[in-house]
């Protein structure tokens, strides 16, 4: 069995067959981890630097220099690095005096919160073993971590959820849209944008057995007594959640401890990238700090306002690995980090890697390398290689850095 | 002219396309759309899969109209996140860094103008 490092369920139920070391056919994979494997015959990237192809050692070189002549590098991305390899991301940003960056997942407001016990939160399999009601609230996992559902959430037998689903399993989706999940479960309750918080407070007003002041009332009393006779409820808390909660924190905290009144309710931040959770626990557990952490003073220093905005207009050279934030933050970022030297280190071409003045090629993890990683639960996956590659993964890419600075 | 609020989301279809080839025809198809209600696609006075400019402060892409399979959502457009779409979104949130990727505003007009390549958007971030 192999495990795939697609979205951070790692599902390790994956059958691989092997022709002359390559990939013939697979079995298990959803229809994002099928993508995902495929990727490792598309697009692929080679040394570069300067726009010219270049060999591994002077990518090495030229990155270590960058590197050197920066007074204020940003070392960004992580979430698709094994746990091994952000061990030696955070050395060398120790090392560097550099700002180290996640890719800036939302799912960090509540993942703080999990992290410190100050949110309830269970494993996967209690969910798989225990909920009879799981709820999506700004999350669609049918897109995002396709089977959620199937191994955990919704359809399989656990140890006290014998009977099928439909007996004994009730899926909700709270959304602004219809969204695939939402056409799988029994109940969808549709936010108007940024309505969470008018959403929260309506439903404790449920809960204690008032009438809430706003929202469809029907629908609001009915979640109510849906949620009052749940044993084991799991919520799957989305960005669409997150996003729209902001400073609101506080009010989903109050709001999930009346709901642990009722029944244990646990929350699960649907962390998108495969070691996301893995980046942010290192973290925290080396610099007492999520998400974002700078050394440039020497010792590690967290400040709550500083937004990858900041990071991004404030660096002198950039070090992107396992990440395209060219593509994937909002343009005004996309652009400051497109003045800087870049140096990316993908197994596969991006518009970062495409901007980048030094591009080193890796390994795909959980293909052509091994490692460990933590799932959205924060249960360690270890993972071994399924083909063999001359491909380097990251933390050996992070070292011959390290060694050349 | 139209005034409208958009939310993104995520679509696998999409982010198979963009495993397969990010430069590739299918994953701007399947990037470059925005969801609309038929009411505003009247407004607009376009059909299906007519091409719009949709602009705001942050920035500028021509994309292609679609209709809503989620409809009726007046005022409300949805887009699958991607560089095209990141291209309207504005600065993260100072205090908790969250980029509003879920929420923000935009002018939806007709346009003649293809629709914006990627090459285009990396080459807007270079300029």
């Amino acid at each position: 069995m192999s495990v795939c490092t697609g979205c951070s369920l790692l599902c390790e139920d994956i059958e691989v067959e092997l022709k002359n070391g390559a990939i013939t056919q697979t079995k298990n994979l959803c229809r994002k981890g099928q993508a995902h494997f495929q990727s490792l015959s598309t697009e692929r990237t080679s040394p570069i630097v300067d726009g010219e192809q270049a060999s591994m050692e002077e990518a090495f070189s030229r990155a270590a220099k960058i590197l050197e002549e920066s007074k204020r590098p940003l070392l960004y991305g992580w979430s698709s690095s094994s746990s091994e390899a952000q061990r030696v991301g955070v050395d060398l940003a120790r090392r560097l005096g550099a700002t180290l960056y996640g890719t800036p997942s939302s799912q960090g407001l509540l993942l703080e919160r999990v992290l410190a016990g100050r949110l309830p939160t269970c494993t996967l399999d209690d969910v798989r073993n225990l909920a009879d009601l799981s709820l999506f609230w700004g999350s669609d996992p049918s897109n995002s971590h396709p089977r959620l559902l199937s191994r955990f959430a919704y359809y399989p037998r656990g140890e006290k959820r014998q009977k099928s689903y439909e007996e004994e399993r009730t899926c909700v989706v709270v959304d602004v849209r219809k969204s695939a999940t939402a056409t799988l479960c029994q109940h969808l309750i549709r936010l108007p944008p940024r309505g969470d918080t008018e959403f929260i407070s309506a439903l404790a007003a449920v809960l204690e057995g008032k009438i809430p002041r706003t929202g469809d009332k029907k629908r609001m009393i009915e979640l109510g007594t849906l949620l009052r006779k749940t044993e084991f409820g799991a919520i799957f808390c989305g960005d669409g959640l997150v996003c729209s909660l902001k400073e609101e924190a506080d009010l989903f905290q109050s709001l999930i401890e009346q709901l642990n009144n009722i029944a244990p309710f646990r929350v699960l931040p649907m962390v998108g990238h495969y070691n996301s959770r893995g980046f942010n626990q290192l973290l925290l557990e080396q610099t007492g700090f999520l998400n974002r952490v700078s050394f440039q003073e020497g010792q590690a220093q967290h400040s709550q306002e500083q937004s990858i905005m900041e990071a991004a207009r404030s660096c002198d050279a950039a070090l992107v690995i396992g990440s395209d934030p060219l593509s994937s933050l909002p343009f005004s970022v996309a652009r400051a980090l497109a003045k800087v030297p870049l140096i990316a280190i993908d197994p596969r071409r991006s518009l970062t890697t495409d901007a980048a003045r030094v591009v080193i090629p890796s390994a795909m993890y959980g293909l052509e390398a091994g490692g460990s990683a933590l799932r959205m639960d924060g249960v360690k996956v270890e993972f071994q290689l399924i083909v063999e590659s001359n491909l380097m993964p990251d933390a050996e890419i992070l070292k011959r850095i390290g060694e050349a600075v | 002219m139209v005034e409208l609020k958009i939310v993104t989301f995520r679509d696998i279809f999409q982010y198979e396309a963009q495993r397969k080839g990010r430069y590739s025809e299918e994953y701007k198809k399947l990037s470059a759309q925005i969801m609309l209600d038929n009411e505003d696609l009247e407004k607009l006075g376009i059909k299906e899969g007519g091409r719009v400019v949709v602009k705001n402060g942050n920035g500028s892409v021509v994309v292609a109209a679609r209709l809503s399979d989620d409809e009726p959502h007046p005022g409300l457009a949805f887009m699958i996140e991607s560089p095209w779409s990141n291209q309207l979104v504005g600065d993260p949130a100072e205090k908790t860094c969250i980029p509003e990727l879920k929420n923000f505003s935009a002018e939806v007009e007709p346009t003649e103008e293809p629709v914006t390549e990627i090459g285009e958007l990396l080459a807007m971030m270079k300029a």
